[in-house]
């Protein structure tokens, strides 16, 4: 068995905690509505699932990609994998909307939640290089 | 006359969906130029690949964000927009008479 890139699990790991808690802060809003029930847990949690499975098999796509060297028959790949994992969403949120009867809002939102990790990924990363930074020089200065 | 309405107002609720998923033809192409690009990148200097596949990650996923907009605007034509519309087809029709 092939071993996962530990950029992909770390890229993953990073999106599945923003996940977990914007989806914390979605049901809370949904209670403070006044609109919660099983529906939205279920929906939620199909959601954020589905997300992160979308992102960990983008991440494994690209990982391999790369690393095979084709420049040729990577574009196709990558193609191929983008068009089969938005068919298995678009069919993972019609089951569960469709049959499960989750609630529409709370399955499709946290399909958006991976972008707003993203969008906040520069500020952390800008964050975590001046925390850097003082530590090293705080040891320098020890 | 309502009957005939309804059929119409859920055919282009099915057609709308089907061109909202249009949209994730783009970011595919988007996608595999950029990763065919990061491969010869790499090809040219190997010792940059994990950074080059950590940002071709972040990269892929935000281009994927688009066609994600197409497939939920998709559900929700669906899903949401026939109730909604049938409602405001039948208030009208009671207003009406």
């Amino acid at each position: 068995m092939n071993k996962v890139d530990p950029a992909v699990k770390k890229e993953t790991g990073y999106i599945a905690a923003w996940v977990g808690i914007l989806s914390l802060v979605m049901e809370a809003v949904f209670l403070l509505l006044r609109r919660w029930d099983l529906s939205v847990l279920a929906g939620n949690l199909a959601g954020g699932a589905a997300a992160v499975v979308n992102f960990a098999l983008l991440g494994l796509t690209v990982a391999k990609a790369v690393a095979s060297g084709e420049p040729d028959k990577v574009a196709l790949r990558v193609r191929s994998s983008r068009t089969l994992r938005l068919l298995g969403l678009a069919g993972f949120c019609a089951l569960c909307i469709g049959v499960f009867k989750t609630n529409v809002y709370a399955t499709v939102i946290p399909l958006l939640f991976p972008r707003i990790g993203l969008a906040f990924r520069p500020m952390i990363d800008r964050r975590r290089g001046t925390d850097a930074a003082e530590t090293e020089g705080s040891d320098t200065l020890d | 006359m309502v009957e005939l309405a309804m059929g119409i107002m859920l055919g282009l609720c099915g057609l709308g969906a089907g061109i909202a998923l249009i949209a994730g033809i783009g970011p595919g192409i988007g996608e595999g130029q950029a990763v065919a690009a990061a491969c010869e990148a790499i090809g040219r200097q190997p010792e940059s690949k994990s950074a080059v596949t950590s940002t071709m990650i972040m990269g892929c996923a935000i281009a994927e964000t688009t066609g994600l907009y197409g497939l939920i605007i998709g559900i929700m034509l669906i899903f949401v927009a026939p109730g909604i519309f049938s409602g405001v087809l039948r208030d009208t029709v009671l207003a009406l008479k």
